[in-house]
């Protein structure tokens, strides 16, 4: 199987986007009928899995989705309804199935999981609902079409050469008895030749029989679509039948045409006298069986319409998803060499503005503008919608709410917002640590909600929108709360602060983040063990996000994560402080102004009144302690990060710059106000300034000064 | 020239490998992803060998097999129909359709192989 092994990620690949959809499909539809589409599709799923695993010799796997291939093909054949015990094992077996593709580096283990206890489970469940008489729902199904059930004649001629043709003309009949009963079967044989005439080759036999169904004239139709055009089928509802006689029997000879009367007599058919004699009246009488078909024929067509209108619908699905796999390491190596043509590029761009002649600075610019659309057009590649995440938390909050006892609706908006592709895998565990979170300690139990005069259900929200170059994911609930009290408390007990500190409500809640919190008096399985809401803090930082906390009493929370678009190229902004060159990102920078007049300086932090506004304003130089003298004609750069502003002081304003991002070494990563750096055009590097650490801090500075000027207040009044 | 085999299957990882066992074996190998992609992809070359899965979206293996007996330059294009029904009506239909062999899945390559070797004229 080796010389396969090249294939074996596109089968990962396709086994678990259709294991994708399979689960979609199940949480959608939460143990209500599937509609055949989607049974279908679920059908599919199982159904291709196990063929091309058994192309890998992938055994234990194909044993397996056999089974639920079987279930799949049942509830098809309506055999089996649809039902919330069945919607779990199939969502189980869907797990199942998921984490034998995870070993497929183990084939002992593999083995060991071809047949698991859900196996059992499936066809306990499936005795139960086909055979068992009690089931309310087995009755239905055999009570339903007898009302509908219908008699009919059936005239099966095959042609000649209908064995020929690979087909078994008792195979239409034993299809039949599969899903009605036949009330009685004549064989003609007036046609068999005697001796060397016959030909074992050839059918020579014609069947008249009486079936009982309830399946439509279309459908009947239908089971003799491929032996129409060679033979004579006729079909009549039997209380008519009896005038049809002589088309049924037309162009053959005497022998047949009273064999097939005695036949039809045999079969309790009423032949009227006036068919029997005359056969142009039968002509004409033979044109209602055929208005009847055409239409029967013009209903199948409407009926084709519709399903062509759904394949319709079903293309702008697949044309949507018309993409091209690409392995992601060959667009990260892509986006690495634009990075360094991007640098390049602002070198070849310096050296021209440096040489003065204005037909190569021209050339440059040119040059410039199109790796600014090649890098653009690169980057947009990596980012995928964040639905890609958001779909696996229905599951996740049906599961724990399961677990937990609580009824919880999810509420998803904003799923077509995108990000960055390597954002997305890391941004599913902090994530799920939310989601789970907010079900476990956020929504509270039935009990309580319904006591204190909310919905039995609680409701999670997860929305995702951009703003001004960030995106921002919420993840909000209708629970408790956060309770503010219960956190200092408890932060206190722990000794993350001590018991006279004075916190903002921001803070207090930023508690919950710090290792070893946890309020939850009942240490649950799903959260509640203090390690969940630290990784969260740290897995955001690393992606250079921040996580704000708004919260009610009794009303709910909301998580808002704030996080960069992109991680490799930004626009820049260069700015000089002193010799040094730093980056500002240019989503943050709101305006530029000269430094005014009335700007109250002191060291590294003043104030600024921006049209009526109190900014903050942070001297870079001394802040970076440059130690160098400020500049003759200093800026400030107005910066906005989520709801904060500040100015940010700097000497010169070099303008936009693209900027490839290069992460600092572990040596620098204790730095607060430096999020990376990047290589100017002359070869210089120039450090990227961390913008929210830098608002953070100029906040802090200026509530500390306010208290310090209090306290001066205080002693001086002393 | 070497005999070109389409096959037709929604199942990309089931194309690959049946690809590359035929080109091992010294086919050519047109890819289909449904019934309709593969009728877009019969533009009048010759094809030696059609080799369909039964289950597919947009249009399925039966229908696909049934059109493309109705075009004169695949009317004798023999077809082998790749399946799990064991339904004989069903493959009855295929049959009659103008599918020459049925190989069931799962199977392995060298079956198929088999199978298109007996079909395919030197």
């Amino acid at each position: 199987m080796s010389e396969y092994d090249s294939a074996l990620p596109a089968f990962l690949d396709e086994a678990h986007e259709l294991l994708a959809a399979m689960e979609s499909i199940l949480m959608d539809v939460q143990g209500q009928q599937p509609d055949s589409e989607q049974l279908n599709a679920m059908f599919r799923a199982m159904h291709t899995i196990k063929g091309s695993s058994g192309l890998f010799g992938l055994d234990a796997i194909v044993r397996f989705t056999h089974e639920a291939e079987n279930v799949l093909d049942a509830l098809r054949a309506g055999e089996l309804s649809f039902d919330d015990e069945l919607n779990t094992l199939l969502l189980r077996c869907h797990d199942h199935v998921k984490a034998m593709l995870q070993e497929l580096d183990h084939p002992d283990v593999l083995a060991s999981m071809a047949a698991p206890p859900l196996i059992d489970e499936l066809k306990a469940y499936f005795r139960q609902q086909t055979s068992g008489d009690i089931s309310p729902l087995a009755a239905s199904a055999t009570e339903a079409p007898a009302a509908a059930e219908q008699s009919w004649l059936i005239s099966l001629r095959f042609g000649r050469e209908v064995l020929a043709d690979g087909m078994d003309p008792l195979s239409f009949v034993r299809y039949l008895a599969e899903s009605g009963e036949l009330g009685g079967l004549q064989t003609i044989s007036t046609q068999l030749p005697g001796g060397d005439a016959f030909d074992p080759e050839q059918c020579y036999l014609r069947f008249e029989l009486v079936y009982h169904s309830a399946m439509p004239l279309a459908k009947l139709n239908d089971v003799f679509e491929f032996v129409r055009e060679s033979s004579q089928i006729h079909i009549f509802p039997l209380a008519t039948a009896g005038r049809y006689l002589a088309t049924v029997t037309q162009g053959q000879d005497e022998a047949e045409q009273q064999a097939v009367a005695a036949a039809w007599q045999q079969l309790g058919v009423v032949i009227e006298a006036e068919a029997e004699v005359v056969t142009e009246a039968a002509a004409v009488e033979a044109v209602a069986p055929l208005a009847s078909n055409l239409q029967f024929a013009q209903a199948a067509k409407q009926a084709s319409g519709a399903v062509a209108r759904k394949t319709e619908h079903k293309e702008t699905k697949t044309t949507e998803t018309r993409f091209i796999k690409v392995e992601a390491s060959k667009l990260d190596n892509l986006i690495n060499l634009i990075g360094e043509l991007v640098i390049a590029g602002a070198a070849a761009n310096l050296i021209a503005r440096r040489s003065g002649q204005s037909a190569q600075i021209e050339s440059t610019a040119t040059i410039a503008t199109l790796i600014e659309q090649i890098r653009a057009g690169t980057l947009s590649m990596r980012m995928v919608q964040i639905g890609e995440i958001f779909s696996r938390f229905p599951r996740v909050v049906r599961d724990v709410s399961k677990e937990l006892g609580k009824s919880i609706e999810l509420h998803i908006s904003g799923a077509e917002t995108e990000l960055d592709k390597s954002m997305v895998e890391k941004l599913g565990d902090p994530l799920m640590h939310i989601v789970r979170n907010a079900i476990d300690h956020g929504i509270e139990s039935v009990e309580t909600r319904l006591a204190a005069g909310k919905s039995a259900t609680g409701n999670v929200w997860l929305n995702a929108y951009h703003e001004s170059g960030s995106i921002v994911i919420e993840v909000a609930d209708d629970g408790g709360g956060l309770r503010k009290d219960k956190i200092v408390a408890k932060a206190v007990a722990n000794g993350l602060i001590s018991a006279d500190a004075m916190l903002s409500d921001n803070e207090i809640y930023k508690l919950i983040f710090e290792p070893g919190f946890s309020t939850a008096e009942q240490i649950s399985n799903i959260s509640g063990r203090g390690v969940g809401m630290d990784v969260v803090k740290r897995g955001l930082e690393a992606l250079r996000g921040t996580i704000d906390i708004d919260s009610a009493v009794g009303e709910g929370t909301n998580f808002r994560i704030r996080l960069p678009l992109t991680l490799a190229i930004i626009d820049g902004f260069l700015v000089q402080i002193g010799k040094s060159t730093f980056v500002i990102p240019l989503e943050v920078v709101v305006e530029c102004i000269e430094v005014p007049d009335d700007l109250k300086s002191d060291g590294t932090h003043s104030h600024l009144n921006l049209r009526g506004e109190v900014l903050p304003v942070l001297n870079l130089s001394e802040f970076l302690e440059l130690g160098e003298p400020p500049g003759k004609r200093q800026n400030v750069v107005v910066v906005n990060y989520g709801e904060s502003k500040a100015g940010l002081l700097v000497d010169n304003l070099l303008g936009e710059f693209q900027t490839v991002i290069k992460p600092l070494g572990q040596l620098f990563s204790h730095l607060r106000a430096i999020s990376g750096s990047t290589i100017l055009g002359s070869g210089e590097v120039a450090l990227i300034l961390d913008v929210p650490a830098l608002i953070e801090f100029a906040k802090q500075k200026e509530v500390a000064d306010f208290a310090g000027q209090t306290e001066q207040g205080r002693a001086q009044l002393h | 020239m070497s005999k070109l085999i389409m096959i037709v299957d929604d199942s990309a990882s089931l194309r690959t490998v049946v690809g590359i066992a035929l080109k091992g074996a010294g086919y050519d190998v047109l890819e289909a992803c449904d019934g309709k992609d593969a009728l877009s992809k019969l533009t009048g070359q010759k094809v030696n060998l059609i080799v369909s899965d039964v289950n597919m979206p947009n249009m399925d293996g039966i229908a696909f097999v049934t059109q493309v007996k109705q075009m004169p330059a695949y009317k004798f294009t023999p077809v082998i129909m790749l399946t799990t029904e064991a339904d004989e009506s069903k493959k009855a239909a295929g049959k009659a359709a103008g599918a020459k062999a049925w190989v069931v899945k799962p199977f392995q390559p060298p079956i198929l192989l088999d199978a298109i070797s007996k079909l395919v004229l030197p």
